[in-house]
Parts: C-alpha cells; structure tokens; sequence
C-alpha cells in the first residue's frame, strides 16, 4: 500500500458499487426469507419489499424447532455426513498410497477405473441402487446413504490424495523402512500427517456435496429414524400447507446450521474449497 | 377386597411386564407389533390427516402391545414412493385409489392383499362405491371418501361486489372478466399438478357429453380421444386459460401455492375436491374467509347434454394391506377398526372433511358448516355421477402424460389436438 | 524395500476398501441397469426380455431430446452469463485489499452452503407471481404487471437464474484463486508499460487464467448434464416439460409412470453421454493446450 488509506477516487468508487450490487444479489433473498418467517402468514401478500411485522411471531420457529424433528434431523445430518468424511478420507488416503507407492503391475489401471466414477452421474444410479437395497434389506437404514455418499465422493477424493501424495518426497517413508516400519504404520503414522492440507480440503468438499444432498435421502429412507436436515423442509410444505410463515420459518431454521459455521469456519473453506478446485 | 387383590396381580403383572422390556412376550396375543401406515396425508392437525392419526392413536392405545408408525408424504410424492415401494418392502397398510391408473398395475403384481368382501356387509358403504376396489370380483380396498369436484367461492368477495353464482360457463367467464377488473384473482388453480386440471377437464366433458363414464372407458380402450366431447371440453379449457380464469403462472404453482391464495382472501375462488371442505375449521385461515366459504359445482356448459345436477364424483382414496405384510392379520384387524362406521366416517363428519364412501346420515347434527351441508344438498341433488377422472382411468404411462400434457394445451405450448393425439398413444 | 512395496497381501488390503465401494455402488447398478435396460419391466412383477426397444422408443422420445437441450441450454448459460461474471467479480475483488475483501468473498459464498430444499422452495417463494419478491421489486421500480417467471417459453430461463445465484459463490472463489495465483510480476511490469485496468484485465489476468476457465467450463458442461435435484424441487419438469432434464425424466419415467425398464435404458444412455462429454472436452482442452505449447517454442 502506498499511502496509509486508499482515497476514494471515481475508478474505486465503481468498484465498490459493483461489489455491493452483488453482495446485495446473493444475500438478500436470505434476508427476505428471515423477515417474512417472523411475520404472521396473512401479512405476507404484501406490495412492499420487506414487511414490519405487527407482532414478531417467534412462534413460527417454536413450530418448526418441535414439529419440523430439527434437532434429530440435524443430529442425522451431521452424524451421516462425519461418517461419510471419515470413511472417504481413510479409504482414498489407503487406496491413493496403494495406486502411487506400492510396486504392482495393475496400479495405473486400478488408479483411472476408481477415478472413473467421477464421470458418472449419481442419479443415474437412482434406479437400480434402490434395487440392490432393497434386496439387501438396507433401504431405510444408515449404509442406504452412507454407500453412495462415500462412493460419490471418493473419486475426487482419491484425486486430491494422488496428487498431493506425488509431492511428498520419498526419503521419510524410506528412513522409516530402514526403522523398520510396516507399510500400514507408514501409512497411517508417517504419511497420513503429512497430508493434513489435503485431508482438509477432501473433508470441506465432501461435507458441502452430501450435506445439501437431498435425492437419495428421500428415495431410500421412509421413516425419521435417519431421515435428513432438507426433510425438516419438505415435510412442513405438507404439514402446514396453509401457514406460509411457519415454512419460512423452517427454511431459514434448515440452512442457519451450514450457515452459522460457514461463517466461523469461513476462512478454512475458502482455503479449502479453493485448493480443491484448483487441483481438481 | 376381591377387586383389590384383582387390582394388585394386574398392576403386578403390567409392573413385571414393564420392567422386562419391550422384547418379552407375555402370550402370543400379546405380542408387540408395530404397524407401518403409508398415508397420503402429511398435515396431521387439520381435516382428513387429523382423522386419520386420531384413530391412529385410538387403536394403539386400546391395543398397547401396538405402535403404529406413520409415513405421510404428499399426493404426488406419495404416489411416487408408492410405486417404488411396490417393488419390495410395501409398509402394511397404505392409501391406495380405486381407479384404473393407480390400482390394475398395483394389482396385477399382487403387491395388495384380498379382504373378505363379506366382513363389510354392515359397514354402510354407499352402493357401488367398492367397485374401484375389485379385480374380478375380488376385494382389495376400502374407499374412504366420496370426492366431488367443486368451486369453492368466497362469499364475502362475490356479497360486497355484488356478484352471483354462476349458472352457466359463459357467466362464469363473464363473472371472471368483473373479478379481474377489481384486481382479484378469479380462480385458483392447482395446476402445477397435472391433476386438477385433468379433474376440471372431466368435468366439463361431463357437462358437454354427459355419459362421461363410457365416453372415457371407450376413449381409453382405443387409445383414441378425437371424440368430439374431449376436443369441445379441452378447447373450452384453453378458452378459459387464455381469458385469465386462472391466477397468472397457475401451471406451476403447487396445491399449497393454489390454496393459499384462496384462502387469504387473493382469490374469489378454488377449484378442488370436497375433501378440502375442512377449511372451514382449519384456524390457520382467517376467520373472515373461513366462514365465508361456500361451494358450487361446474356450471353447464351451452348445447351440453350434461344437466347442473350431473356431478363429476367419484370414490376415490381409501386404504389396503400390503400382501406381503408379516404383521397381516394385525393390519386387517387395524383397517377394520379404521372402517367401524363410528371411526373414519364419522370423525370424518365431525371434522368437516366431506362426504365419506359409508352412510353418514345418522351422525348429522345440524350443527355442521354450512360448507358442508351445502355438499351434502350437491351430492343428494346429484342426478348422475361422472366416475373417476379422466387422467386416473388408463395405465400409469398415460396419466404421466395427461397430467403433463394438459399443462402444454393450456399454456398455449401444445395444441389441443396435439394434446388428444399424444394422450391417445400414451394408452397402448 | 522393494519386497516390503510389493507385498501382495498389503496391497490388497489397502486398495480393496476403495475397490469394493466402486465395485457395489458404481458398477453393480450401472450393470444392473443395463439388464433391465433390456427388459419391459414396470417395477413390480416380471421382467420380459424386450431386445432393444426400450432404445427404439427413446430415440422417437421427445421429451428425452429436449431434456438434453436443455442441459445445452443450461450450459450456454453458465458459460456465457455466470462465468464472465464471476471471472469480473473475481478481478474486481482482487483490487479490493482488506478486510472488505473477506468479507464480499463469504458473503458471495453463503447461498452455496445451504441445502438445496432450501434454495428451491426459497426460490417458489420469489418467483410467485403474487408475493413474490421478484414481482414486488419490478413493483417498487414502477411495473405494475405480473411477470409469470414460470411460463413456458421462459421457465428454463428462471431455473437457470436459480442456479446460478446459487452456485454463483463456487466459480467466483475457482476464478478468485487462480487471479491470485498469477505471478505479481506481470503486473507491475503492465503497470510500468502504462496499461490501464481493463488493458491488463485482457491482456494478462485472462490469458492467465485459461487452464482455470477450462476446467472451469468443463465443469459447468458437466453439472448442467447432471441437474436433477433443483428442477425436481422448484418445477418437477414442468410447466409440460419445458423445463425438463434427463436425470428427473428417468426418475419420473421409472417410479411414476410405471416404466422401470425403460427408465434404467434412459439411464443407461445418460451414463454414456455424461463419459463421452467429459472425454470430449478433456481431448478438445488437452489439444488446445498443447499447441498453445507448441506456439510458445
């Protein structure tokens, strides 16, 4: 920086016009959302923007807190989602150490046919998956997403690993042979630390896909047990069909969680998100 | 003292049985047994979904060895679901449709099991209304509603503009015309779902035609809708779309879009099915609109054969146990219970939910809304019933299209004889 | 050492895990569709042999075709409309230092952490031509009339305004990293030569950034092929089908029409097409890229 402040010239001016048009654009339909769920539902058919609710009805969101299953829904959610991360993050960090440091003749192939499943489009799975879960008696349980939720992902996952793993010189896992290390310690205790950057980066992008996953929750499950956060959602658009501000509600209680924690978290998802793309 | 010590083993024996857990059996009648309910009914406070979840918890709590679990999803998601539970694992008992489109597949896959025809003798099902249930005369469901297609109108709105029912199609474009010029809506429709507007399609070929029922049956059979009733009744819905009967974007607002128009006072009038006759006791609707709901039926239509009391109605939703079921006798005995005429008709009755498929006419007080005295007048005025809708007699692979079709001929994207045509080959 | 790396019995137990999911929730069901691909299956019941004639039928299908349209159409639209802007947005940003900066890069993210139900139902909500927030904003510039943002001709046109707002946070931060990772060098050396903002926007962030904008429209062909889960919740395909894409047909064609067969044949193809359009754009950038090389000798 040149001067201790930067003045205000016309060029920045504009900059800041265009920035806050944008800001503006992506945030204010969430503003919106949260203002009409403090309303009562009769007001809503208004001319206005926003609306100044005679009375804030923070009853909607008592409603949707108790009759929308919010906290068992967010419970699964985030209960399905840690499993998923946990799961994709030990079986790519396995596979990826197998595909690039193990000496065997089928390596490469094994490497591109996993990578494969980035290419298929998961609805396309719809269909017959509900098949073989059925079959397996597992429709309605935790592993009816668990499955697709980890295969899903695992691909890209298996890509960042890869690439991350080439950049890791060999001499540490080569001292630790002389030591006298197995692979698997060399796997899980020397080289898994070492992929910490990635690791972080699988875990935030798995997380963001599966969580707002929404197609195969309500195609496998039926009962709440496992049901998930997008459900709150949908149920309500029934149960209270004729009681818009308690849907409003409901819908601003579903996203507050991913919100809330985006925006402590937010500099480590950036960060996150950004390697992730920039590598895949 | 006899009674005390009577009293003592009892609370003895329910103390033991409650401290051994849910997984002992005391005797074999005993035994825990959990029912699955597939209901097409997710709001559980208001009109039939109320009904449905209040001799839910009767049973359970006059059979404690019994929980029921209920899954409730909407109409169109329910119906999707459904099919997909067809394939394996059907819950026990479930909301089926005695029609065509919904129960042949159903049947012929075997997924439902046969009730004893003979157990409901003295049920008081009105007559005929079980014939949608039968495959070769063979029972496989209850019906639990007789559904009419009516308009629900606001009658404050039509009191202070000083408009009137109309008696004819043309009044009711007319009255359409003056609605709109005082910006309100004139009807809303549900048309983001295919099926409404197919009910409203029926409708009008029943005023048109007359004798729907085999107008359909023929058209259907033959894949064939170039009968003239059908193309008069579609060019009369385009008609009607295009001169704005309906609320701006109709064809992709869903139920609840549709309905809360009418019910805040947006739009004059709702085009739906008798069971949302609870509305008049639903208190999530103001009162001022509440208690100013009022019905009329389909107005006739000019050189139609259909008279002003030929209805479209039919018997629609009902129940059934899943053939597969391994809690199948508890099931019956479940959707028995939910047919004493004492239950479902006349909780029904009490709660405002419209005409069940039983005889209701010993639970009349003459304290009900006046919505629903007025559609019992309707159906007891009724000279003829049309039967099911159109979209809800052929294969499922016609009603897909029909209910996406009719969509196109309104909005003006298809012509109506493009529409008769794909909705004919959609048959075979 | 090299005993140790080609343990047999190691390797197996590291790369089975990740072999085994593929195995059972990739390729079982891609094969499992193929068959009943082949068969007249409803979805209950038997399944008949029928030969091809679940792909006869969806070649004269023509709602299958304008599905894919669609998805082209969907595509144009990321590729012409949001990702310039985000591309803009991501430069603009980058001039801003401070804590401003962090503060529009998490603002214009937040929509993409929230659950699509959300999004979509959210959306209904704005679009209603009624309430809506859409409507009442053309109201508050003085257009009395009501915009029906579902109509048929322009349906597909308010899906795709859903999704991009949606997933407008995603492509800006992809753009935003890849500006920062250009060498600092190359502007000053601009800036010595005198350029002005747009000058070095053209001639060097742009030039730059192409590997990221590949990848970038790569990935914006693909996620239009694969878009199921927005449209299924805001429209379900309609009004008709106009606003239809592939995913949610098969979807509709085998739980609501009864039409399972014919449905996974629908799968089938759409499997086919989502490998072919990724290996197409790979070869088409790879080759490009390559004789970008070749000119730099």
């Amino acid at each position: 920086m040149k001067t201790g402040k930067r003045k205000l010239t016309p060029g920045r001016t504009a900059l800041w016009i265009v920035l806050l048009i944008v800001a503006v654009i992506q945030i204010f339909p969430l503003i919106w959302l949260t203002d009409f769920s403090l309303a009562s539902s009769t007001e809503m058919f208004t001319k206005g923007l926003l609306i100044i609710p005679e009375k804030i009805q923070w009853g909607n969101y008592v409603k949707a807190f108790t009759d929308g299953h919010f906290l068992q829904y967010l419970k699964n959610s985030a209960l399905i989602n840690g499993l998923a991360v946990l799961f994709v993050i030990l079986i790519s960090i396995m596979a990826a150490y197998a595909c690039r440091r193990m000496q065997w003749r089928l390596s490469t192939t094994v490497k591109t046919i996993l990578l494969l499943g980035m290419m298929i489009p998961i609805h396309a799975t719809l269909l017959p998956n509900y098949k073989i879960y059925n079959m397996l008696g597992i429709t309605d349980t935790i592993w009816a997403l668990l499955i697709p939720y980890i295969a899903f992902s695992l691909p890209q996952a298996m890509f960042l690993m890869t690439s991350f793993l080439d950049s890791i010189p060999m001499e540490l896992e080569e001292a630790a042979v002389m030591d006298g290390c197995g692979i698997y310690r060399i796997v899980f205790q020397i080289v898994t630390p070492l992929l910490k950057p990635s690791i972080a980066t699988v875990s935030i992008m798995t997380f963001l896909n599966n969580w707002n996953e929404f197609m195969m929750a309500s195609t496998y499950l039926s009962s709440p047990k496992w049901k998930t956060l997008p459900f709150s959602v949908l149920e309500f658009t029934g149960q209270y069909s004729s009681n818009y501000a308690v849907q409003f509600a409901v819908m601003a209680l579903t996203a507050a969680p991913a919100v809330i924690v985006y925006i402590i978290l937010n500099k480590h998802i950036t960060k996150g998100v950004a390697m992730g793309a920039v590598k895949g | 003292m006899k009674k005390k010590v009577l009293a003592t083993v009892l609370s003895v024996a329910m103390g033991v049985t409650a401290i051994t857990g849910y997984g002992t059996v005391v005797s074999a009648a005993e035994e825990d047994v959990t029912l699955k309910v597939f209901s097409n009914l997710p709001d559980r406070k208001n009109g039939q979904g109320l009904v449905e979840q209040m001799i839910i918890d009767e049973y359970m709590e006059a059979n404690p060895n019994v929980t029921i679990e209920v899954e409730a999803l909407d109409e169109e998601a329910y119906k999707t679901k459904f099919k997909a539970y067809a394939m394996d694992g059907m819950p026990d008992v479930v909301s089926v449709w005695g029609q065509p489109a919904f129960l042949d597949e159903v049947l012929d896959a075997g997924v439902l099991t046969e009730l004893n025809e003979a157990d409901y003798a003295d049920y008081k099902f009105v007559e005929g209304s079980l014939d949608g249930f039968k495959k070769d005369g063979k029972l496989y469901g209850l019906p639990r509603n007789t559904d009419v297609a009516v308009f629900y109108y606001n009658q404050k709105i039509f009191d202070d503009n000083g408009w009137k029912v109309p008696a004819t199609y043309d009044e009711l474009l007319t009255l359409a015309e003056d609605i709109k010029g005082k910006d309100i809506i004139p009807l809303a429709m549900d048309g983001g779902d295919g099926w409404p507007m197919a009910i409203y399609l029926t409708d009008l070929v029943n005023k048109i035609g007359g004798n729907t029922k085999e107008i359909v049956s023929d058209a259907v059979k033959n894949g064939d809708f170039t009968a003239p009733e059908f193309k008069e009744a579609a060019d009369l819905l385009k008609k009607s779309a295009d001169a704005g009967l309906f609320q701006d974007g109709y064809d992709s607002q869903d139920y609840g879009t549709a309905m809360n128009l009418f019910t805040n006072g947006q739009a004059a009038m709702f085009y739906m099915g008798s069971w949302e006759s609870s509305m008049a006791l639903n208190e999530d609707i103001p009162e001022e609109v509440r208690n100013n709901i009022r019905v009329f039926t389909m107005p006739v239509v000019a050189d139609g054969k259909g008279q002003a009391n030929d209805i479209a109605a039919w018997n629609g939703g009902g129940y059934a146990v899943a053939s597969d079921s391994e809690v199948k006798e508890e099931a019956v005995k479940f959707l028995n219970y939910m047919y004493q005429p004492d239950k479902l008709s006349k909780y029904g009755w009490e709660n405002g939910v419209g005409m069940s498929a039983q005889d209701q006419s010993e639970y009349m007080t003459g304290e009900e809304t006046e919505l629903q005295k007025q559609i019992v007048q309707i159906v007891k005025d009724a000279t003829s019933l049309s039967g099911t809708p159109i979209n809800d007699c052929g294969p499922s692979a016609f009603k897909t299209s029909i209910e996406s079709e009719i969509q196109s001929m309104s909005n003006g994207t298809g012509t109506v004889d493009e529409f008769l045509d794909t909705i004919g080959k959609a048959c075979k | 050492m090299k005993k140790l790396y080609s343990n047999k019995m190691v390797i197996a137990s590291l790369i089975l895990p990740g072999l085994l999911v593929f195995v059972f929730a990739i390729l079982a069901p891609i094969c499992l569709s193929v068959y009943y691909g082949f068969t007249d299956y409803s979805g209950m019941g038997t399944a008949e042999y029928i030969g091809l004639e679940n792909y006869k039928n969806l070649i004269h299908d023509s709602t299958f075709w304008k599905s894919l349209w669609h998805s082209l159409l969907l595509a144009v639209g990321f590729i012409c409309i949001q990702h310039p802007l985000a591309l803009i947005v991501a430069a603009v940003l980058d001039k801003l230092q401070g804590k401003a900066e962090g503060v529009f890069r998490c603002i214009y993210f937040i929509p993409n952490v929230i659950s699509v139900a959300v999004i979509a139902y959210l959306w209904k909500f704005i679009y209603n031509p009624d309430f809506g927030l859409l409507n009442n904003i053309f109201k508050a510039f003085g257009y009395t009339g009501k915009i029906n943002w579902f109509d048929s001709r322009i349906a597909i046109w308010s899906v795709l305004i859903v999704l991009i707002w949606h997933g407008f946070g995603w492509g800006m931060l992809i753009y935003y990293t890849g500006i920062k990772n250009i060498d600092p060098v190359l502007y000053e050396a601009a800036s010595i030569d005198g350029a002005n903002h747009t000058q070095t926007f053209l001639k060097i962030t742009l030039p730059q950034m192409k590997s990221v904008i590949q990848v970038n429209v790569t990935m914006a062909i693909i996620s239009a092929l694969k878009q199921m889960e927005t449209v299924y919740l805001l429209t379900n395909g309609g009004p008709g089908d106009s606003t239809q894409f592939t995913a949610n047909y098969l979807y509709q064609q085998a739980f609501k029409a009864f039409k399972y067969g014919y449905g996974n044949a629908i799968s089938v193809v759409f499997i086919i097409i989502c490998i072919a359009a990724t290996v197409l754009l790979n070869i088409v950038f790879a080759e490009r890229s390559e004789k970008r090389k070749a000119v730099r000798r």
